[in-house]
């Protein structure tokens, strides 16, 4: 079985000051040469762990302690550091997992595909190098330009596929990837992952899978690992595993992936909607109004060329009712620049956002609290939305003393107390503790306690799960739901992912190049979409079923080519209106 | 499009330099001090001048100087003189020009200090990238400490250490002045060794005291872009260490600390007076302290001018030049 690649009772340790780690907890597999082997799990199952111990990039205080990684003949748990050196790239290529950042900023992309060219094979002559350069890039359909261009002239997908060409550059036997997509959006995803399967199939090498989408491993493996805390629980061929799932866990990572289908709601039971709060007094001007507001980014002094990262843009959400208004689009399509103008963080270029009838952009003193305090926002890092010098209770206790909610001790501990209570969290576990001894899914709820202390009429949450394993995303949407219902807050949801935007939204805008691109209720635009770009988008999903087919039969070059149209016609389509919420197309 | 670049940031250093000037104009004046009787004090003091002579001097000489004119005009004339590289005459030193005072003093100063500094950059940059590089190593370990310490020393205070040690003490080195006093002729290998053998311990205090601020900044640096995504990619491509420390580390790392060189250029100047005072050297620093000690503001004008032109100069310099180390701050091509 020449090039392949078996691990037999694989063991990593991780000592910490509460005990060793078994980050990876003996563990056997193997990968036959020009198939590919999916690993999924959570975070913290140890399948990133594995893929490190391939590559034998473990880093110290964790070590290999047991079993052996055997390609061909050599071990390479036994090998020195200078003799894995030899391996990586050669024999072994490894693709990251943060594209955006795993380029050397002052590198040009040729020297970088270079180096590793030179420093396993040696000194080559210039006119080699530019050739296998250019090789390289043409295997994962770059131009042979960009050899001289710099990482942060290339956009996500290119870097991506960069990366590949790096790793593909000496034809290796086996190709680890570590969740190569998951910071793209769905439609650049499945341009990267055919990339990637063309390249794997063409230099024949084998090539394991590092992920979490149970909907991409579907569409893209042969073979299934499933783990969990640090042990191999379900493995088979992947028709296997979707058909028939053995283990418990295996079951919920299929059923976390949200469906588009009438009836079975991914949430779980939906508290009946309480009624919407009559509005009182006189009638009252919308709660966020926005009137062809519009950003442009990069325009030079005479106001001149630059980028529109939002097309001019009017809508009106009503007070009285609350809403769940998801902005759904890839990246760049100006869902962020929106929900930044939202937050009034962005200030737009032209046009005017007004928040319960008063202009934004001229708020002073009193007004420009109550505006802070009546829209929240959600971000989507929750590791870095939080201050790590400061305790939980320090972080919650600051806005209501600055918005002078709760002045005593006591009523401020009542108030955070209620917050954690109602997405879920125990105060007394959580509010002693610091925000780095919490999981991914606890700060990301703890987020939402903190907007929702302030009692506020909006939530801006942008990608607020799109960080957080699959178990958990049912969660933290279920709880924003609730904000909605129980509490009379509209929420506007900023996504990339649209099974999610079905599930929890009255209505969805899809931006597409800072364009609204269809509108109207979840039900019509996502359930059947009529824009080519929804379409688009909806067909690039990698649904959790090896035998639906993923993407339209056309090629990812056609998808390209659909989108350069699709960008080129300005169509807007609005399926259809709530009340509460009226977006005005006539601009 | 790189024309109009230059043009623009041209325009922005000439609105700099003409903002510093003008509270270079203003400083010395608050403080209600007049240099020409300060002057003239000294001298009544060591005898001569009557009462009567003596206002008419103060009177001659303020408007030899034009301080009787309205302080508008002065500035005017300020601003005038100086853009024309017309520093005038020492107030204190009458007779001599402020230009020939600052010829004679610039060099020393560009001499000791710019190259101790360079010295200091580089070698603190490179030691910095080392502790980090080879954490393990004990020989570099044992370094870190000692550069904390040194990093946190004034210079004056490293340069009173060397003079009790090597000079006091020793007696390798001189304690003071730029060349032997008594010396006539001021040129050859002769001279240039004396001036060499005087700068060895000014220097050596300047590269020991700041050596450490480079080391810890470049530290600082090194350990950040150890964390970087693109070193865990490089090791994966399993590159030669040494490229993956110089091309990925360094090359990274080093950006930071070209900046703040550029900002420090103008403490070549500034930050040296002590070591120039305690070193007796005859540079810029010390005559600076000498003209502001008797607010002889022609000269205060002179020496803060060029330092005004060196900080200047050197940021456009490092504005040039920044965009062929980091790619990002280039203007795109598309």
């Amino acid at each position: 079985m020449a090039g392949g690649l078996v691990v037999s009772d694989l063991a990593v340790h991780f000592p910490t000051e509460r005990g060793v780690v078994r980050a990876v907890d003996g563990i056997s597999f193997d990968v036959e040469r020009g198939t590919r082997l999916g690993f999924v799990g959570e975070s913290g199952s140890g399948k990133t762990t594995t893929a490190l111990a391939i590559m034998r990039m473990i880093k110290a205080p964790g070590r290999i302690v047991a079993g052996s990684i055997r390609l061909d003949d050599a071990d390479l748990v036994q090998m020195s550091d200078a003799e894995v050196r030899a391996i990586r790239l050669r024999r072994i290529a490894y693709i990251p997992q943060g594209a955006m950042n795993s380029l050397n900023p002052v590198l040009p992309i040729g020297r970088q595909i270079a180096d590793g060219v030179i420093d396993h094979l040696g000194p080559q002559r210039d006119a080699d190098l530019k050739a296998l350069v250019a090789e390289s890039l043409d295997r994962v359909g770059l131009a042979p330009t960009v050899a001289a261009m710099f990482p942060h002239e290339l956009s996500g997908g290119m870097k991506q596929r960069v990366c590949i060409a790096i790793g593909i550059v000496l034809k290796p036997d086996v190709i680890v990837a570590d969740e190569p997509t998951s910071a793209l959006d769905v439609i650049t995803q499945r341009r990267v992952m055919d990339t990637l399967g063309r390249v794997q199939e063409a230099i024949g090498a084998s090539l394991i899978l590092i992920g979490h989408d149970m909907g991409l491993m579907a569409q893209f493996v042969d073979e299934l690992v499933v783990m969990k805390d640090g042990r191999i629980v379900e493995r088979g061929a992947i028709r296997g595993v979707f058909q028939a799932p053995e283990h418990a866990y295996t079951k919920m990572l299929i059923s976390s992936v949200p469906d588009i289908t009438e009836g079975r709601s991914f949430l779980g039971t939906i508290p009946t909607p309480a009624e919407p709060k009559p509005a009182t007094g006189a009638a009252p001007s919308p709660l966020v109004a926005f009137r062809n507001v519009s950003k442009v980014y990069g325009r030079d002094f005479f106001g001149r060329g630059g980028v529109h990262a939002l097309r001019p843009l009017s809508f009106e959400l009503d007070a009285g009712r609350s809403a769940i208004v998801s902005v759904v689009g890839q990246s760049g399509s100006g869902k962020t620049t929106l929900a930044n103008i939202l937050l009034g963080i962005t200030r737009p270029t032209t046009g005017d956002v007004r928040f319960e009838g008063k202009s934004v952009a001229g708020l002073r003193g009193t007004a420009a609290l109550a505006f802070r305090r009546g829209v929240q926002a959600i971000f989507q890092d929750p590791y870095g939305a939080f201050n790590p010098f400061y305790k939980v209770d320090h972080t919650l206790a600051l806005p209501l003393r600055r918005f002078g909610i709760a002045t005593s001790r006591r009523d401020i501990y009542v108030c955070m107390e209620h917050a954690c209570d109602a997405v879920g969290l125990d105060p007394h576990l959580i509010l002693g503790r610091y925000t780095h001894e919490l999981s991914g899914g606890q700060r990301q709820r703890l987020q939402v306690a903190r907007a929702l202390m302030l009692n506020p009429k909006l939530i801006v949450a942008d990608e607020p799960v799109s960080m957080v394993d699959a178990s958990l995303r049912a969660t933290i949407l279920k709880s924003l739901y609730d904000l909605k219902a129980r509490h009379g807050i509209s929420i506007a949801y900023i996504t990339h992912d649209l099974a999610t935007a079905y599930h929890v939204s009255d209505y969805v805008i899809v931006l597409h190049h800072g364009h609204v691109a269809e509108a109207g209720t979840p039900r019509d635009v996502i359930g059947n979409p009529q824009h080519p770009y929804t379409q688009l988008l909806i067909d690039s999903i990698p649904w959790p079923d090896p035998d639906r087919h993923w993407g339209s039969r056309q090629s990812v070059e056609d998808d390209q080519r659909r989108l350069e149209e699709i960008a080129a016609s300005h169509q807007t389509i609005v399926r259809s209106r709530i009340p509460g919420f009226d977006l005005d197309t006539a601009a | 499009m790189a024309l109009s670049d230059l043009l623009r940031r041209l325009v922005l250093l000439a609105a700099v330099i003409w903002t510093a000037m003008t509270l270079n104009f203003i400083l010395p004046r608050i403080t209600g001090r007049n240099p020409i009787i300060e002057k003239l004090m000294d001298s009544a003091d060591s005898g001569g001048a009557n009462e009567y002579d003596f206002d008419q001097f103060v009177a001659a000489m303020n408007a030899r100087f034009g301080f009787d004119r309205p302080i508008l005009h002065q500035y005017l004339d300020y601003l005038g003189d100086l853009v024309t590289f017309d520093l005038g005459y020492s107030i204190a030193n009458f007779p001599t020009r402020v230009g020939d005072l600052i010829a004679s003093a610039l060099p020393w100063t560009i001499g000791l200090m710019l190259t101790s500094t360079l010295i200091a950059f580089v070698l603190g940059s490179i030691l910095g990238a080392l502790t980090v590089w080879f954490r393990s190593s004990r020989l570099l370990g044992f370094f870190v400490p000692v550069i904390m310490v040194l990093a946190a020393m004034p210079f004056y205070l490293v340069g009173l250490v060397l003079i009790y040690v090597f000079s006091s003490l020793l007696g390798w080195f001189p304690a003071s002045g730029g060349f032997v006093e008594t010396r006539t002729v001021t040129s050859g290998w002769d001279f240039y060794l004396d001036v060499a053998y005087h700068a060895v311990l000014p220097g050596l205090s300047i590269v020991l005291a700041s050596t450490g601020v480079w080391a810890l900044s470049m530290r600082g640096m090194m350990v950040t872009v150890q964390g970087e995504d693109y070193m865990t990619f490089a090791d994966a491509k399993g590159l030669n260490l040494r490229r993956v420390f110089l091309a990925y580390g360094v090359r990274n790392a080093i950006l930071p600390q070209v900046t703040m060189l550029a900002l420090f250029m103008g403490q070549v100047v500034t930050g040296a007076v002590l070591v120039e005072v305690v070193f007796a050297y005859p540079g810029i620093g010390f005559l600076l302290l000498r003209s502001i000690q008797i607010n002889d503001f022609t000269t205060i004008y002179g020496v803060v001018f060029i330092l005004i032109l060196t900080i200047g100069f050197s940021m456009l310099i490092m504005d040039l030049i920044y965009p062929l180390l980091d790619p990002r701050t280039r203007k795109s091509r598309a």
